[in-house]
């Protein structure tokens, strides 16, 4: 186990990395009162040249096709273009196996990091899902060996995930329990965690999910929307808050400390190897009202998923489209500070002028310094094909 | 009007599948009777049978509570978790678990009579007719076992994972799959008499009235099927998927839309008589009785007049997903996600 400490200025917005035990150099230490120390205990796991920002650091392939959505309804062999030519577009390959085989090999135990929080036209979509598994299989990782996860087991049940994916794939709720190999196994691993007091909560530690350890590949499936609190859920926060219990404390109204907790969180040694590809479900996009996005008027049909290895990069790029569409719209942005845009979360719902939350969408450029991707849009080649 | 201590002996009440109650309750309950707590989230829905409360649980077991009193009188455990709806039959407690086996129990002592093992997580709830019980898995196999012994008398293999509960007569066992398919099998041997393909998965489970197989898809589309062929004799067109399993009564079917309406169509001819208003998703079924239709829609249960949609009264008790009420004529019994058991009355 490797223990290591982050020390964060709120002040200044500054992020200091330490080896746990080890004071800080005085020029690096803050008052506490605007100190957020972040412990981080996770194995040592090699990072190979798969690990996050991966193989193409700060490539980002936006694929659209205008007949993803056809009545409401997201149609699978459209997705499956985006997917495939996304892919082969990202890698350089001439067949879709081809690219996936560059991060996926036959004997993996692959886990899709899904997110269903929200309504079912605000979630990782089933299509998406099922195309990442057809392509899954098609490099040889049997269905048996592909786990579907998320912190929350009732939201992937009311989404029908457990339902209507194909047979012998495992949807996995980290709040319960499962059995694999004949070993019944516990959602989060006691050993692997984060611990840090933001609010002076009584519980300071998150731990990580279980389906980390055991995975040998993460391939991570956000949506493409906005987020009351990090001002985009993406790549990181997917990752982040979605393998961490416990990460809801970082909110206390309207200070968040998303930022930096999000970044951190994915520099934990094993979710940083692992993870080894983002594809963003960008079908319907949400520009406000996120993460659960119950007011459809905040939902748009974006049509587009966004795929990279960089997951810095591939949030970037989302966070310029909602940026946009919120222009678009004549709604704030997402970094307004002006404390007449705080409201309620019935505020929040109604109206797109209002939030709960000083968004900190600052987490994406914080990860960017701790070495997981390109943060500067001249460093990022954004590539958009546009498929039928 | 249901007695206390009638029975509601399986998912909608009996295997008609009619939403269970006849009980006219028009006002929200407002008073606790008792409430458990188990051990883990309950996906599944209660059942009662003489007094029995019975109702699976996350947690790996079935319970069996007073329905007076909410005490405990015995519990019966298993090796992995329980999502699927208990069915009662005779003095046997029948219920799918994530081990991949239906468990046969004795409903009085709560030993186990059988086991009746296949492939994959058994979520659906056994549907029981003429000896025998017929339940879908995860794994994609449609059963069909002896219900004095549990041995099996057939099973077919389908291409996508079996979560809709199957409808059985004398001359049909219907029920939906992951591939699309609705299924219409010969009950003695399995053999295929028709199968019409919706153009997503089917997972909510389906209700036979009038010679019509009634029964929601996700591609967002209810269905009446022609019972004997598979043809379609009407279909409703709703903004989302459907999860939703159908309650038949009066002449209406009742189901719930992800697009959080209550839809109550015309058996017939497939008109709609009213939708309720918006709430957030629905994936329960409804339960309907003389004047009221009864689901539980994410945090919250609704109720609505049978005739008009209007709504009658809300009972907030926290997070529950596919769980349907009971009714009965003095008491209302709830599961909740949370793992929480009420009885109001």
């Amino acid at each position: 186990m490797n223990r290591r400490t982050f020390v964060y200025n709120t002040a200044l917005g500054t992020l200091h990395a330490g080896l746990f035990g080890i004071p800080l150099p005085a020029s690096q230490q803050t008052p506490s009162s605007v100190r957020l120390q972040i412990d981080i205990q996770a194995p040592d796991v090699p990072l190979s040249k798969l690990a996050m920002p991966g193989l193409f650091p700060g490539r980002v392939i936006q694929a659209s096709h205008a007949g993803a959505l056809l009545n409401g309804r997201i149609q699978q062999p459209a997705v499956g273009q985006m997917l495939d030519q996304g892919m082969r577009a990202l890698t350089g390959e001439s067949s879709a196996r081809d690219a996936w085989a560059k991060f996926i090999e036959p004997s993996d135990i692959v886990a899709l990091k899904v997110n269903p929080s929200g309504t079912p036209t605000t979630t990782t979509s089933i299509p998406l899902m099922r195309e990442v598994i057809r392509a899954l299989n098609a490099v040889g990782v049997p269905s048996r060996n592909i786990i579907v996860f998320d912190r929350n087991s009732n939201q992937m049940e009311v989404l029908g995930y457990h339902n209507l994916l194909p047979v012998g794939v495992r949807v996995v709720g980290l709040d319960g329990e499962w059995v694999t190999g004949g070993r019944k196994r516990t959602g989060y691993d006691p050993n692997v965690f984060a611990e840090m007091n933001c609010f002076g909560e009584r519980e300071t530690r998150s731990y990580m999910g279980s389906v980390v350890s055991e995975a040998t590949k993460i391939v991570n499936l956000p949506c493409l929307k906005e987020h009351n609190a990090s001002g985009v859920t993406g790549c990181l926060k997917n990752l982040a808050y979605g393998c961490f219990n416990n990460v809801a404390r970082t909110h206390r109204f309207p200070k968040t400390y998303t930022d930096p907790a999000i970044a951190v969180l994915c520099t934990a040694a094993p979710l940083r190897a692992k993870s080894v590809l983002h594809i963003m479900d960008g079908i319907r996009a949400v520009y406000h009202g996120g993460p659960f996005a119950w007011n459809p008027d905040f939902v748009w049909d974006a049509k587009t998923l966004l795929i990279g290895t960089d997951p810095v990069a591939v949030d970037r790029i989302e966070l310029e489209i909602v940026e946009q569409k919120r222009r678009d719209v004549g709604a704030p942005s997402l970094w307004d500070r002006n404390p007449q845009s705080i409201g309620s979360a019935a505020d929040t719902d109604r109206s797109a002028q209002k939030n709960r939350f000083y968004r900190e969408p600052a987490h994406i450029r914080t990860a960017s310094e701790l070495g997981l991707g390109r943060w500067e849009l001249e460093q990022i080649e954004h590539r958009k094909l546009q498929i039928g | 009007m249901q007695p206390a201590g009638s029975s509601w002996v399986t998912l909608l009440g009996d295997s008609e599948r009619r939403g269970g109650t006849t009980g006219a309750r028009n006002t929200a309950p407002k008073e606790l009777i008792w409430k458990v707590t188990l051990g883990d989230a309950i996906r599944s829905s209660p059942v009662l049978a003489d007094g029995l409360l019975l109702v699976t649980c996350r947690d790996g077991h079935l319970y069996a509570l007073d329905a007076r009193t909410g005490r405990e009188r015995w519990s019966y455990a298993v090796p992995a978790a329980a999502h699927s709806t208990p069915s009662v039959s005779g003095d046997l407690v029948l219920f799918g678990c994530d081990d991949g086996a239906v468990h046969a129990v004795n409903r009085t002592s709560g030993e186990l009579r059988w086991k009746a093992q296949s492939e994959g997580a058994v979520w659906t709830s056994p549907s029981i007719h003429r000896g025998t019980a017929y339940f879908g898995t995860d794994g994609g196999v449609l059963n069909a076992v002896d219900i004095l012994n549990g041995r099996t008398r057939w099973s077919r293999r389908f291409e996508g994972r079996i979560h809709s509960s199957a409808y059985a007569t004398d001359d049909r066992v219907y029920f939906g799959c992951s591939d699309g398919g609705v299924y219409a099998l010969e009950p003695g041997s399995g053999a295929d008499a028709w199968r019409y393909g919706t153009g997503e998965g089917v997972t909510a489970s389906p209700a036979v009235k009038d010679g019509l197989v009634l029964v929601g898809s996700e591609d967002h589309v209810f269905y009446a099927l022609d019972a004997g062929s598979g043809a379609v004799r009407w279909r409703c067109q709703t903004g989302l998927g459907i999860a939703s399993s159908a309650a038949v009564h009066a002449g209406k079917v009742f189901f719930g839309g992800k697009d959080g309406h209550v839809y109550a169509l015309a058996v017939a001819d497939g008109r709609e008589i009213w939708k309720s208003p918006p709430v957030r998703q629905i994936t329960a079924a409804p339960v309907a009785g003389a004047s009221l239709v009864c689901v539980q829609a994410f945090g919250a249960t609704q109720a609505y007049d049978l005739n008009t949609g209007a709504k009658l009264w809300t009972a907030s008790l926290g997070g529950s997903l596919g769980s349907t009420p009971i009714i009965t004529d003095d008491t209302v019994y709830l599961a909740t996600f949370p793992g929480v058991v009420y009885a109001l009355r």
